[in-house]
């Protein structure tokens, strides 16, 4: 069974004077596991099909279930609820929470979801050490570079134990080689945690790392590539 | 991995509060401006506070202490007409006195005559007391401007006949030209009809104490009054003293219970009515009632004044939500519930009134205490003090600081502060985390 299945989502909503038609029709399965990029030209609906998926949008036509749950029929407080639980997100910039330290801000998802202190404190130094920011763990966001803060907000979205990642454009404000790593933590976290990411990106050093590649035109869906992922 | 959803939100607690206090210092200048402007209103509302109170004390203790005492026990005729024969038994003062031996009881008599001094004349009241318990309920007789308070006789006329020294207002004194040593007939219709006249000594001068008093007073002895009044059977007013101010009405309702016991016992006259006891709100209406004004200044003027200091507390806040719409974006996408944001910019707004509520308490309480100490003085321009509804005031304003009015004017400002934090939390809550990301 699909871990998210999304039918004949849409999406339309009024900008000023203009209706704007964001997404029509877009059927998709994304399975277990699946490390997947959602591509596609600017304005062609990745970010807004991203928070639909999690939540955060509602669609104007369609249904959204993860893991056989209909989304589109929670309430406010369940997709909280859901958003907490069940899901890990990576945004493009200014993710963490700025007077938190890095252990703290990946420590904040599962304070919210209750866990006990020594509990997350233990996870949330584990992932900082999957990433590579152990011995960085108690510096602000203002005194890491910008691909640490990716790192952070990777395994701030990872020790929560979601089921999916859904990434918008984690890579873009990242140089090459900082990209490839974060993409390169991702992976292996993906694999090693039997995590599922989907990731919207323009970048096409994002795409050579997916492993299927899912293309996103004025709406629609545009076509659905599985690939062999490329080592870095 | 699996989460049990219902865990405690106890747990949550510690972080909101975490980063709470954490981001009120994320613009420090801002949050000490806020915090200043929050503080400086606390300060002006305890020291307005603290002010407020020397004063209202002061009014309280010449109101009591100089001429009319705690309480005073009358009969209704005397209340009504002033009637001479409406008198309380001498026998029942021994009898109130034991029954309270806590209290200091001072019986006064009253008495209309014509004053005639060397060539003037004026109409005067006449008050008797006995100077010893005088002194233990009242102030009246240390307020000497000129000359010694005595009351005893002062020498014998020609005819053999004592001759008393008499005390006189301040007003009066000017207007007949008396003076310590001054020689004044009082002429007056005595209790059996006939015409009560003798010759006395002024011993000496009082400062303003009283209105009335001031304009036509004279102070004698009750040993006097009654040579010259002869009224022998009773006094016409019972002053009495508490210890302790704020047993006011349970010894009040004590005292009229053991004369209603008397009464019954030994029933009075008729005509001279009931006795009534009364405390001195009920003896000075208007001095009460601007005391009850005063209370109520002070919340207005403490409104007003943390009101417009909360109008930091509101910019700040605003400024820090408007700021931080992407940040509250990202938490409400990671799991936040908007009651948990809106907790959080709540408490941030507590944190920065509570800190403002301690900073402006301490300064506040030091600045009160120093004018409870030192005063503010207004002798250059007003030597004689001022005069306030009746009351003279020393030319030195002493503020009085009462904890609970710190407390009160925090809390006030803590409430206000919040009231203003509403709005800033309002609109974090109502933030669309889709549209603020963007």
């Amino acid at each position: 069974m699909a871990l998210l299945t999304l039918e004949g989502i849409g999406k339309r909503y009024r900008q000023g004077e203009i209706e704007v038609q964001a997404l029509q029709g877009v059927d998709l399965q994304v399975a277990e596991g699946d490390f997947a990029a959602l591509v596609g030209p600017s304005g062609s609906g990745k970010t807004t099909l991203l928070n639909i998926i999690g939540g955060l949008d509602a669609p104007t036509q369609g249904s959204v279930r993860l893991n056989g749950i209909e989304l589109t029929a929670m309430g406010e407080a369940e997709l909280s609820d859901f958003r907490l639980f069940q899901l890990g997100f990576i945004f493009q910039a200014y993710n963490l929470v700025p007077v938190l330290s890095a252990l703290e801000n990946v420590e904040l998802v599962m304070v919210l979801q209750g866990q006990h202190r020594h509990e997350r404190r233990e996870r949330a130094e584990h992932y900082l050490e999957l990433v590579g920011l152990k011995a960085v763990m108690h510096r602000r966001p203002s005194a890491l570079s910008g691909g640490q803060q990716q790192r952070v907000a990777v395994a701030r979205a990872l020790a929560a134990g979601p089921r999916l990642v859904l990434a918008d454009e984690p890579t873009a404000n990242l140089d090459s080689e900082n990209a490839f790593a974060l993409l390169d933590i991702m992976h292996r976290l993906s694999h090693e945690e039997k995590t599922t990411f989907i990731f919207s990106t323009h970048d096409t050093r994002v795409m050579e790392r997916a492993e299927r590649i899912i293309t996103l035109r004025d709406g629609r869906l545009a076509s659905d590539e599985r690939h062999e992922r490329h080592s870095a | 991995m699996q989460h049990d959803m219902n865990t405690s939100s106890l747990n949550r607690l510690p972080m909101l509060f975490y980063i709470a206090w954490r981001n009120i210092w994320r613009n420090p200048v801002r949050s000490l401006l806020t915090v200043s402007a929050l503080a400086g209103g606390l300060v002006m509302v305890i020291l307005y506070a603290a002010l407020l109170e020397g004063m209202t004390r002061q009014m309280v203790q010449y109101a009591t202490e100089v001429t009319t005492a705690h309480i005073q026990i009358h009969r209704q005729a005397f209340i009504d007409d002033r009637d001479m024969y409406a008198t309380i038994p001498w026998a029942w003062l021994d009898e109130i006195e034991q029954e309270f031996p806590q209290l200091r009881f001072a019986p006064r008599l009253y008495a209309a005559a014509l004053a005639s001094a060397a060539d003037t004349s004026a109409g005067a009241m006449i008050r008797a007391v006995d100077p010893q318990r005088e002194l233990q309920v009242t102030t009246m007789l240390g307020h000497v401007r000129q000359g010694k308070p005595a009351l005893d006789v002062a020498d014998v006329t020609d005819y053999g006949l004592p001759r008393y020294n008499v005390v006189v207002g301040a007003q009066m004194a000017r207007n007949m030209k008396l003076a310590p040593g001054s020689e004044l007939v009082l002429v007056s219709q005595a209790a059996d009809g006939s015409i009560g006249n003798a010759l006395y000594r002024v011993a000496s001068v009082l400062k303003p104490i009283e209105p009335n008093f001031d304009r036509m007073g004279i102070l004698m002895s009750i040993e006097a009054y009654q040579q010259l009044m002869y009224l022998e059977n009773g006094y016409h007013e019972l002053a009495i003293r508490l210890d302790d101010m704020t047993r006011l009405d349970p010894v009040q309702q004590a005292v009229r219970e053991k004369l209603g016991q008397l009464q019954q016992h030994q029933p009075l006259d008729e005509l001279g009515g009931p006795v009534v006891v009364r405390n001195w709100r009920e003896l000075m209406p208007a001095v009460a009632d601007m005391l009850e004004l005063s209370k109520s200044m002070l919340l207005i003027i403490g409104f007003i004044v943390v009101g417009l200091a909360s109008l930091g507390m509101l910019n700040t806040m605003l400024m820090a939500v408007h700021e931080r719409t992407h940040e509250f974006g990202i938490l409400l996408a990671i799991g936040m519930k908007r009651g948990w944001l809106l907790f959080m910019v709540v408490l941030e707004s507590l944190f920065l009134a509570l800190v403002s509520a301690l900073s402006g308490s301490v300064i506040g309480s030091l600045l009160a205490l120093y004018f409870e100490e030192h005063g503010i003085d207004f002798s250059e321009s007003m030597p004689d003090g001022y005069d306030w509804a009746g009351i003279v005031f020393e030319p030195v304003m002493k503020g009085y600081l009462l904890p609970q009015d710190v407390l009160y004017a925090s809390l006030l400002m803590i409430g206000v502060a919040m009231i203003a934090s509403l709005l800033p939390a309002w609109r974090t809550v109502r933030l669309k985390p889709a549209e603020v990301m963007r």
